[in-house]
């Protein structure tokens, strides 16, 4: 099969140097797979034979990569073009409209090709679409890497969960405010610094916005409700405070009573992404840059995944994404 | 609606299963029956009982129909099983309001304030409130916060 990987940032170069380390590995589920196609913002790289893995590795912005390389031609017109079976969308994410990963996605399902994506815009605006478009054009739509990076949430509940119902998620979904948390909570710092810190350890944006006022958290819960519990929900649907005004003084007080204040997404009856107090020997009491979520179901009852929910990990739940595609597809041929 | 009844049966053989009959009649279904026999008094022995009752007619009619065989209901009071929340509010409070708060049942167990002069003062509660009423009291903590322009911190 072939795959194309959309957006060569973060994501994207990890993902081509991750596969390039276990090629082998992944050929014992297609002996055939090759990456034909790469794209970012200059241009795109395309290979019918194959990209050179090693090439692929060692560069930064597809411009580097001698040979294949067309200047200034659009990811679009890649996803039309290249006669791909798999895509890896890993653009920037937007949530205000979803673009332009919502266009790579759709583009990708019309001409037939399986799409992963890491990228949660696409799924916050348009997720319904998005499933329904996939199961007309018969192909498969695979998101594990938007919500709690590597931990297998949607895996989990897909394969493991198949006959239980599950009643309400909830969990820590973003790993900066749980690093600004636990300093707060262990150095008794002041929300400010804590956040300073996270800034020069480059674990949020020079704009934590997004993160340390819940937009991120949310979209999760977005995806999490539409995705788990079948609903049909927006991101104004999530009832959304950030912890930008915990101070050093609640976290104690808190920390005084054998709780410790986390901020929490919960998909129940109510949508809700907040600070609440966690009991400390509560299984979703987890530090630093970790990720947490836990399920509450009517057989198994209570279920908790915690893990890394950002970062290089994320490309472990891509990769298991893409496999799972390779297998199935190669299994029913 | 659980209901726990303590009913003096006289000290005979069947007196049990007889005053169980209006009960089941109704439609309460038996939780747990304890036999006071240490309170004997006389030939009366208290039974303690908790039932649980589809409606409150079905708990009325049973009290009703029990006191109409002759059985004496010494006692007969709701079993409202409660919930604790701990919240902590953090901004500039007014905490004699946020004490005074009226929620039907809502009780505050203990308050602890923290910084109370500073615009990051912070007030944690302990609140006990029936289990029907956490979604009420709950929307009370928010609208306080609100009001107050605090943030709100809850337990899970």
């Amino acid at each position: 099969m072939k795959l194309l990987i959309i957006g060569f940032g973060f994501i994207g170069k990890n993902l081509a140097n991750t596969i390039q380390q276990k090629i082998d590995l992944v050929k014992r589920f297609d002996k055939d797979f090759k990456i034909t196609g790469v794209s970012d913002s200059e241009g795109y790289l395309i290979d019918q034979e194959g990209l050179d893995l090693e090439k692929l590795s060692r560069i930064n912005r597809t411009s580097d990569y001698s040979g294949r390389f067309l200047e200034g031609a659009s990811s679009l017109e890649l996803i039309e073009t290249s006669g791909a079976d798999i895509m890896v969308e890993a653009t920037p994410t937007n949530i205000k409209d979803g673009e332009p990963g919502l266009t790579h996605i759709r583009t990708a399902l019309m001409s037939g090709i399986h799409v992963v994506t890491a990228n949660k815009g696409p799924l916050v605006v348009a997720f319904q679409d998005l499933e329904k478009l996939a199961k007309a054009r018969g192909c498969e739509l695979r998101y594990e890497g938007t919500v709690a990076g590597a931990m297998p949430v949607f895996s989990l509940v897909n394969e493991c969960l198949q006959g239980d119902e599950i009643v309400k998620i909830s969990g820590i979904l973003n790993g900066t405010t749980n690093f600004i948390l636990s300093k707060m909570y262990f150095e008794e710092t002041s929300f400010e610094i804590a956040l300073k810190e996270a800034q020069e350890r480059g674990i949020t944006e020079k704009d934590p916005t997004y993160d340390v006022a819940g937009i991120d958290a949310a979209c999760k819960v977005v995806i999490l409700a539409n995705a788990i519990m079948d609903r049909n929900v927006k991101l104004e649907d999530v009832e959304t405070v950030g912890i930008r005004g915990i101070t050093s003084e609640a976290v104690s007080l808190a920390k005084r009573s054998n709780f410790a204040i986390k901020l929490i997404g919960t998909i129940d009856r109510v949508l809700e992404v907040a600070p609440r107090l966690v009991p400390i020997n509560h299984p979703l009491c987890v530090h630093g840059t970790l990720n947490a979520l836990h399920f509450e179901t009517d057989l198994a009852k209570e279920l908790t995944l915690v893990g890394y929910g950002a970062g290089k990990e994320t490309v472990s739940a891509i990769l298991n994404d893409v496999i799972s595609i390779l297998k199935r597809r190669t299994e029913s041929t | 609606m659980k209901f726990d009844l303590t009913l003096a049966l006289v000290d005979r053989p069947g007196q049990l299963l007889r005053a169980l009959e209006p009960i089941a009649n109704n439609g309460g279904n038996i939780i747990s029956i304890i036999h006071e026999r240490e309170k004997t008094a006389g030939t009366y022995v208290p039974v303690s009982l908790v039932a649980d009752f589809p409606t409150y007619e079905n708990y009325r009619k049973a009290k009703e129909d029990l006191e109409n065989m002759g059985i004496n209901v010494i006692k007969s009071e709701e079993v409202i099983e409660r919930a604790n929340i701990t919240a902590i509010l953090i901004g500039k409070l007014d905490f004699r309001g946020i004490v005074k708060t009226k929620i039907e049942g809502l009780r505050i167990v203990d308050f602890e304030v923290s910084a109370p002069t500073s615009k990051e003062a912070c007030v944690k509660l302990n609140i006990e409130v029936p289990l029907e009423l956490i979604d009420e009291a709950m929307k009370e903590l928010k609208k306080i916060s609100r009001e107050e322009n605090a943030i709100l911190v809850t337990s899970m």
